[in-house]
């Protein structure tokens, strides 16, 4: 698949210092790079801290990015999902930390709260459908690896199923979330 | 189990990140002189991150000026190029549209410039003056069809951002405005907002004759050519002969590329003006009358109606 030709002209004009380019690539997909921050640490400052590291970042390293190696919302979820599992681990050792010392964590506010506020595009309803209609193990699978940042072999022990099982249906998910999206025409747009 | 066969197995837990990090070494290793596996691993990792797509929650409203504000100062954007990203913007939509227009959709008819192929020839003339004034190649327009015109017209605009590709220290550069009367000189950082703000305008313009819809530039745009207004209106409304205190006058635009404007125009009270954002850059371009601009004013009414009058005529045609 050819690299998105968009993607390289955003990041030929971001590498050129046009300021524009980055406001550009913040509306296109801050609502993305805040919904997958918001629920894989379900707090909102975080969230927001996250949204904004993201971006700050790619202004700042917009060579970092390599449209040959894939799309530039693929690399900015990459990025904000993995601060995002870095921001929930901290928080969970500091959780253990305050529970051995007595003290409780303090409760964040729910992601089904916010639930409301979502916003629907197009894209979202094809997305929603592709996910829906994955069966519910490899559903469960996937959350388990995407939202939680856990590896093949911790979903393979919590889901008490030998690792290659875990490994086929993790690619299995993603084959399938690919095939109904590249048939929407929204796969690597 | 060969590498290849490994590769395949892991691929679906790789696009998560979700291997050992020797497996996912072993992966990215193979991927690089793989190109099968490659596009097996781009297309499942863009699918990943889709995942989180299957509901969106924006960001607070107030984060976008947060993000953007920190990233400035962290590296302080290049105007020039900034403005000239601009301008090839519209110009790219303004390409497009005109490359999607059939050959009797050439002499639809336009209300200031005869037909769209007026309006292109006077968009090219533009262009050439701002060319010219930089002392780029002018490209002369030629008087047939449609379609020579979009080639003339796209030519002279791509000489222009080429030209200004490594221009960095000539924002302040005096150039000549397009105006209806006289062009006044004023900074290339002026003339480029204008640039993009009419070739914008003119898309709209060409979308209405063949029958497609309006569109809204980037916010960041839209602010811009509040801006230029801005700068142009207090000496536009005090330099008339009426004589009357016209006071500080405060625009507050909403929607998108609001914000506020302060306009310092001699003595007498306050006047503030409230309107949509996108919309008072419309009556810039005398595209919406200044009776019909949908907007309310708290102060002098007779002060809005001058400076909404006064606004109307600073655009080009």
């Amino acid at each position: 698949m050819p690299p998105d030709e968009s993607d390289a002209r955003l990041r030929e004009r971001l590498v050129a210092g046009d300021g524009d380019a980055l406001a550009e690539a913040y509306d296109r997909w801050s609502g993305l790079i805040h919904t997958l921050a918001l629920r894989i640490t379900d707090d909102a400052a975080a969230a927001e801290d996250i949204t904004q590291d993201v971006f700050v970042g790619l202004w700042q390293r917009p060579e970092a990015f390599d449209p040959e190696r894939g799309a530039l919302r693929t690399w900015l979820c990459m990025l904000a999902r993995s601060r995002a599992l870095d921001w929930t681990r901290r928080r969970e050792a500091r959780a253990r930390y305050h529970a051995a010392a007595g003290a409780s964590a303090a409760a964040s506010p729910a992601y089904g709260d916010i639930d409301d506020a979502v916003i629907w595009h197009t894209e979202t309803k094809v997305v929603r459908e592709a996910v829906q209609a994955l069966p519910d193990l490899q559903r469960q699978a996937v959350h388990l690896a995407y939202y939680r940042g856990h590896t093949y072999r911790q979903v393979a022990l919590e889901l008490n199923i030998p690792e290659g099982t875990a490994k086929s249906r993790l690619r299995l998910a993603l084959a399938n979330i690919a095939d109904r999206l590249a048939a929407e025409g929204i796969l690597e747009r | 189990m060969d590498v290849h066969d490994e590769v395949l197995d892991l691929i679906g837990a790789w696009a998560l990140d979700a291997c050992d990090p020797d497996e996912a070494a072993r992966v990215d290793a193979h991927l690089s002189g793989c190109a099968t596996c490659a596009a097996e691993a781009r297309r499942l990792r863009s699918a990943a991150s889709w995942l989180a797509a299957d509901r969106v929650i924006p960001a607070p409203p107030a984060l976008r000026h947060r993000v953007l504000a920190t990233a400035r100062a962290a590296r302080p954007p290049a105007l020039l190029r900034t403005l000239v990203g601009a301008y090839a913007g519209q110009a790219a939509l303004l390409d497009r549209l005109l490359g999607a227009v059939r050959q009797d959709d050439w002499g639809r008819p336009d209300p200031r410039h005869e037909t769209v192929g007026g309006v292109v020839a006077h968009l090219a003339g533009n262009d050439a003056m701002l060319a010219a004034d930089l002392g780029l190649p002018v490209v002369p327009l030629p008087a047939g069809a449609g379609v020579d015109v979009h080639a003339a017209w796209r030519e002279q605009s791509r000489v222009i951002v080429d030209g200004l590709a490594a221009r960095d220290g000539e924002l302040d550069r005096r150039v000549r405005l397009a105006h209806t009367g006289p062009p006044p000189l004023r900074p290339l950082r002026e003339a480029l907002v204008q640039r993009a703000f009419e070739t914008w305008i003119h898309l709209d313009d060409i979308g209405a004759a063949v029958g497609r819809g309006a569109t809204t530039p980037p916010p960041e745009q839209v602010r811009r050519i509040v801006d230029l207004a801005a700068e142009l209106l207090p000496g536009a409304i005090t330099g008339g002969d009426e004589g009357a205190e016209v006071g500080t006058v405060r625009l507050v635009l909403e929607g998108t590329g609001g914000g506020e404007w302060t306009l310092p125009c001699g003595p007498g009270d306050h006047t503030t003006i409230y309107a949509d954002a996108v919309e008072f850059t419309r009556l810039v371009a005398n595209r919406r009358g200044p009776d019909s601009l949908v907007h309310s004013t708290t102060g002098s009414p007779a002060v809005s109606t001058r400076v909404l009058h006064v606004a109307a005529t600073l655009g080009c045609d």
